[in-house]
């Protein structure tokens, strides 16, 4: 009799063939399984002009990592079948909290860090916010102040390019996001929207990684309060000596004022990613690799003491 | 948020008032941070620095077939939005709103239109300028 294919080593073949698996990293999973609960309900003047005044709220539990887009399908179901007589796109729906339109093409942990967490820190106001209470729009987009999309799968059009963008912060071009096949490009896509951990870390992660070069800069974002600019800016992951910096250091660089290198007194400011404050001695490289959202970037909300 | 992301505030020409706004960008893109003389500045001030006005250079270059611009080269309110870049390409290149139009920066990702120029300036700068490709079709996907 013939010896027996070693089984092992097949099926390992065969799987790495199509797509490998998420290597174990458990900060990066409980970050992916962060979630928000969410209610949603119906702007009064829409439902009050068809007469439908007392429409149930819709309540979902979104992951942070999600965006709105993709949630647009099950909100306008919901309110189909309550009353809505809807027959326009998807992309002319849009969100807002406490009249805020709410940025489709931001990650929904991030919105709810701006928006919730930055926001009532900054009125002195504790408390929670959860649910969160999302106002739905199905008319009237505030095109002079959200990107109007021209169809709901935008979303992943503006995902890729933030990948992309994080990949030329690292590398100084695009290349390894562009020698991705279409299909593991896509995998990123997939994964995320169909939140699956497994299929999009699966991918992920050799985007993290970078083949084991040092990055040149880390994409990171930074947001002060009071609708100010966003701040980005080339950040090395290293110090002159060629030691790992800290976020401290990272954070110190764009604002000294803000987070000084040795604190003197109570702080002042915290900088907050996926609803917690991490250590502000946690290696910036680590924190990039492990600790950032699916595009890629690292989103420092930062809270003003 | 008043008036960012409006193409009116676009200073075409003006190299000269670029050269003072932005004097040694070219071998520094990242501006070092000043050592602190004095106490720290209060979150207030902070956030009212980084919300201060200043220009960046931006270099269109066209691809394919997309019309090329006699001028190439203009300077752009930093704090702008990307849109408003991608508005003041369109009204050069006297393009209805119809009409397709990709922009890129270094021939390599296509930036939110709320992206702020003076980020992408920082960051992705080639020599002092912003390098923005523009084509009729879509390129880098």
């Amino acid at each position: 009799m013939p010896p027996q294919p070693d089984k092992g080593k097949t099926t390992a073949t065969a799987s790495s063939s199509s797509s490998t698996p998420a290597p174990h990293n458990p900060i990066a999973k409980v970050i992916w399984d962060g979630s928000i609960p969410i209610q949603f309900t119906w702007d009064q003047a829409e439902a009050a002009a068809v007469g439908s005044n007392a429409v149930e709220s819709f309540f979902y539990e979104a992951p942070r990592c999600s965006y709105f887009s993709l949630l647009t399908s099950h909100v306008r179901k919901h309110f189909v079948d309550m009353a809505l007589h809807f027959i326009g796109d998807d992309a002319e729906v849009w969100y807002d909290y406490e009249g805020t339109p709410l940025k489709w093409h931001y990650p929904i942990g991030l919105l709810y860090d701006i928006h919730g967490l930055q926001a009532s820190a900054g009125r002195g106001a504790n408390g929670s916010l959860l649910p969160w209470k999302i106002t739905v729009h199905f008319q009237n987009y505030p095109a002079d102040k959200l990107i109007k999309s021209q169809a709901i799968d935008s979303c992943q059009d503006y995902f890729m390019s933030m990948i992309k963008e994080a990949d030329y912060l690292r590398n100084g071009s695009t290349k390894k996001v562009m020698n991705m096949s279409k299909s593991d490009q896509t995998q990123l896509w997939d994964g995320l929207s169909s939140n699956n951990y497994d299929r999009f870390w699966g991918m992920n992660h050799k985007l993290m990684l970078n083949d084991g070069v040092m990055a040149r800069n880390l994409p990171i974002r930074i947001y002060l309060p009071e609708t100010c600019p966003v701040i980005q800016e080339p950040v090395s992951p290293v110090d002159e000596n060629s030691q790992p910096k800290t976020l401290r250091q990272i954070l110190h660089q764009s604002l000294p004022d803000l987070f000084p290198l040795v604190e003197t007194g109570l702080p002042v400011a915290a900088a907050m990613i996926h609803g917690i404050t991490p250590n502000l001695d946690t290696s910036a490289i680590w924190a990039s690799q492990n600790m950032s959202y699916p595009d890629n970037f690292l989103h420092f909300v930062i809270i003003i003491k | 948020m008043s008036n960012s992301g409006t193409p009116s505030s676009e200073t075409p020409p003006a190299t000269d008032s670029a050269q003072e706004a932005f004097g040694s960008t070219s071998t520094t893109p990242a501006p070092a941070p000043a050592e602190p003389s004095g106490p720290p500045a209060s979150p207030t001030t902070v956030i009212a620095n980084h919300k201060k006005k200043d220009t960046s250079k931006v270099r269109f270059q066209a691809i394919g077939n997309a019309p090329i611009l006699k001028q190439k080269v203009y300077t752009i309110t930093a704090s702008n939005k990307f849109l408003a870049v991608i508005q003041f390409l369109r009204k050069q290149l006297d393009y209805k709103h119809s009409d397709p139009l990709f922009l890129y920066v270094n021939s390599a990702f296509s930036p939110a239109p709320d992206e702020i120029v003076h980020n992408l300036f920082k960051c992705f700068n080639t020599d002092g300028k912003l390098i923005v490709n523009y084509c009729t079709s879509p390129a880098w996907g």
